[in-house]
């Protein structure tokens, strides 16, 4: 008897220390995702080339020239809200796995010593918010969280860097927990990534960034 | 079946053993640190109470050790939450964040104690006295609400 209850003992003693090795096993994995994600920064060099070409037309929410190639960051971005309308919470964690690549991949060009400390600063919080995303494929709710302040520093970083592209800030009062937050979207009308199929359409314009 | 039985029970009792001498972390810093939460921002006693008694130990530099924590793999499972936990968060490097990465902290803890996130259920099994009751809730969420104003 005492020795079958010692034996399940050390039985879950080999239990635990096998959860314990397979936190260690996921965090490899997200490792690897990360170097994954170093292929889509790629795209990105190359976005750079359009750019050069295409300042003198551009209107930048900077008004002057762009600082930097936002393109696969807003791309992965948009594709992070559009999987968040959807209440696709997979779908978004894997936009955001993206995204997480496409800003440690940011490199912003003339900006003073200020605006560039601002700017790493908005990336650490920027990629900090998209790694919980990208971590909680399982609870909608949290990643909308950290939606709230990822889009405080997507808006912050267009504001430093610019965009070619003509963008909308929108605004629902009722996300947050009523407290009111905004998102960044490329389309005129609305379709609200914190409220989900429940109401797609709730929101407005605040401001067009162009 | 018994011959079995007996060696699953040596091989159970060496592997308990040696375990005992995986090398445990210490979380102790002994001062509070100068970049401490409460040296940024004028906080009540008796939140900074509520904080250091159901958060600082995952949360801080201090870690205040029950006696259990000397058996391995005990401490193993520990030493994994507190760096996780320092990683999220750490009340006692919050001087060293962003002026962003603050704010961000600030609504995240804001938003995990209303809706009970925090301090952990499998915490909270083992420290029923790091358990924050409803009244002790709003004291946070005020002097959250505070620093936004």
């Amino acid at each position: 008897m005492n020795i079958k209850r010692i034996s399940l003992f050390s039985l879950a003693v080999a239990g635990s220390l096998f959860l314990a090795s397979c936190g260690n096993s996921s965090n490899t994995e997200n490792h690897n995702d990360m170097s994954h994600e170093h292929h889509e920064g790629m795209e990105h060099d190359h976005g750079s080339h359009q750019h050069s070409e295409s300042n003198e037309r551009s209107v930048s929410s900077n008004s002057g020239e762009l600082k930097g190639d936002l393109t696969s960051i807003m791309s992965s971005y948009f594709s992070l809200n559009e999987s968040l309308v959807k209440d696709n919470a997979s779908s978004a964690a894997k936009s955001s796995e993206n995204l997480v690549g496409a800003l440690k991949k940011f490199k912003g060009t003339g900006l003073t010593v200020e605006a560039n400390k601002e700017v790493s600063e908005i990336l650490e919080s920027a990629i900090e918010n998209a790694e919980h995303i990208a971590s909680n494929s399982d609870d909608i709710d949290h990643q909308r969280e950290h939606l709230v302040s990822l889009s405080t520093d997507i808006k912050d970083l267009i504001g430093i860097i610019g965009t070619k592209q003509k963008l909308y800030e929108d605004y629902c009062p009722m996300a947050n927990n009523n407290e009111g937050a905004i998102w960044i979207s490329n389309k005129e009308e609305i379709s609200n990534p914190y409220m989900g199929s429940s109401m797609p359409k709730c929101g407005k314009v605040n401001r067009v960034i162009e | 079946m018994k011959k079995t039985l007996k060696w699953f029970f040596i091989v159970g009792l060496i592997t308990l053993v040696g375990i005992q001498f995986i090398p445990a972390d210490v979380n102790k810093q002994e001062v509070i640190s100068s970049s401490d939460i409460r040296n940024v921002y004028d906080v009540p006693d008796n939140v900074m109470n509520i904080l250091e008694n159901s958060c600082y130990d995952c949360h801080s530099n201090n870690t205040n050790y029950p006696w259990y924590s000397l058996v391995q793999p005990i401490r193993l499972i520990m030493d994994h939450h507190i760096e996780e936990g320092k990683g999220e968060l750490n009340f006692s490097e919050f001087a060293n964040y962003s002026e962003r990465r603050k704010r961000n902290k600030m609504r995240a803890i804001s938003e995990q104690i209303e809706k009970s996130k925090m301090p952990l259920p499998s915490y909270l099994w083992l420290h029923s006295d790091a358990i924050i009751t409803p009244s002790q809730k709003d004291s946070i969420v005020a002097f959250i609400n505070d620093q936004k104003n």
